[in-house]
């Protein structure tokens, strides 16, 4: 676990830095993830892979992904008369704007890689629903 | 005898100015939170992160907790927001693997379906006459929330706008996923995932993972180009 976690912590380093001195448009944990991606796609001769410890906290961001963001989400609380003066408008903006983007991206998807091999039967669980 | 107890103030004076408390009530709601979705047979309304800020929202209001004070507590757990991105290398990593040829199709329907979650969303918002500075916020609430409230800053728009914008979006997104994908008739695993990845980041992706293997690959591969595709585009195409 310690491995993969200075793992993570020296590449997120190196991300600031390249963010603070290179590329200051990105922001540096995103240029830590691509130099990761790199170094474990390119860096197999060199003896980069996902090893157990990386492989454990990854897996363990991925499953307390939600709590890492309710520090900065509870700054709603400041913004609660604005919204409530907004609330329709900003509702009806996400709810489009979600719809509109699973459409379009799976529209896509389906036009230009057509695809039937996968295929959920009808009725069957078809998709991103409620578990039966 | 036993030594008096300092009046109940002083401790809570203590307490408050800690980070120990804001770090155990972030900690609880989020455990209150993930039990409750558990309990729900992990219904897609019974969000974990919203029943967390909830709880924690309601928590500092009433004991009138100032928000800078909370958050000077709770930037432990905030601070890991940069680590986990990085972290989403492992999943991208993976899911390469099993792209294929699927390449172009991919990334087409990662900017494809970016440009059309930012154009609706901001010209609805605008159509609506909702203030600009709660309008901005909306650019980056399609991508993961770490990754979001990253581009929020680099493009002068509030972090905590985007981050409440991008759990309500999730949200959404793994609730009415279903139904969207079938109108549309988008049947393959890889494609209904990736579209969930594309519009609903984490929390569509969880959902994706719970329905099919294949589909949450997929989401969580898409997820994690369409944060780094929108890190990297949104600011150049910010306010045009």
């Amino acid at each position: 676990m310690i491995p993969g976690l200075l793992q993570l912590l020296v590449f997120q380093g190196l991300g600031e830095l390249l963010a603070r001195f290179a590329v200051p448009a990105v922001p540096g944990p995103v240029l830590g993830l691509l130099l990761l991606l790199a170094w474990l796609r390119l860096g197999a001769p060199l003896g980069a892979r996902v090893g157990a410890g990386l492989d454990e906290v990854a897996a363990a961001f991925t499953r307390h992904l939600g709590l890492l963001f309710v520090p900065a989400a509870v700054g709603v609380v400041m913004f609660l008369p604005q919204l409530r003066e907004h609330a329709l408008g900003i509702a009806v903006a996400l709810v489009a704007s979600v719809v509109a983007t699973l459409a379009a991206s799976a529209w896509l998807l389906r036009v230009l890689a057509p695809d039937e091999s996968a295929a959920p039967d009808a009725g069957d669980e078809p998709g991103a629903g409620p578990p039966a | 005898m036993t030594p008096a107890l300092p009046p109940i103030e002083e401790i809570w004076v203590y307490l408050a100015g800690s980070p120990l408390l804001a770090l155990t009530l972030t900690l609880a709601a989020w455990h209150l939170g993930t039990r409750l979705y558990e309990r729900s047979g992990r219904n897609p309304l019974v969000n974990p992160v919203a029943i967390a800020v909830a709880i924690v929202a309601g928590a500092i209001v009433a004991i009138g907790m100032p928000y800078a004070t909370y958050f000077e507590g709770a930037q432990f757990v905030h601070f890991l927001l940069g680590t986990a991105t990085v972290s989403l290398a492992v999943p991208i990593h993976r899911g390469l693997d099993a792209l294929r040829g699927r390449v172009l199709p991919l990334l087409a329907a990662l900017v494809g379906g970016g440009a059309v979650s930012i154009a609706v969303a901001i010209g609805m918002a605008r159509l609506l006459g909702v203030d600009a500075p709660l309008v901005q916020g909306l650019w980056a609430k399609s991508v993961t929330a770490p990754i979001a409230m990253g581009v929020a800053e680099r493009i002068g728009a509030s972090p905590t706008l985007t981050a409440v914008y991008a759990v309500v979006t999730g949200v959404l997104g793994a609730a009415l996923g279903r139904y969207v994908l079938d109108a549309v008739g988008c049947r393959a695993w890889w494609q209904r995932g990736a579209a969930i990845g594309i519009a609903a980041h984490g929390i569509g992706t969880s959902r994706a993972f719970n329905v099919h293997p294949d589909a949450g690959a997929w989401a969580s591969l898409a997820m994690g180009l369409h944060g780094v595709l929108g890190a990297v585009l949104i600011p150049l195409a910010f306010g045009r």
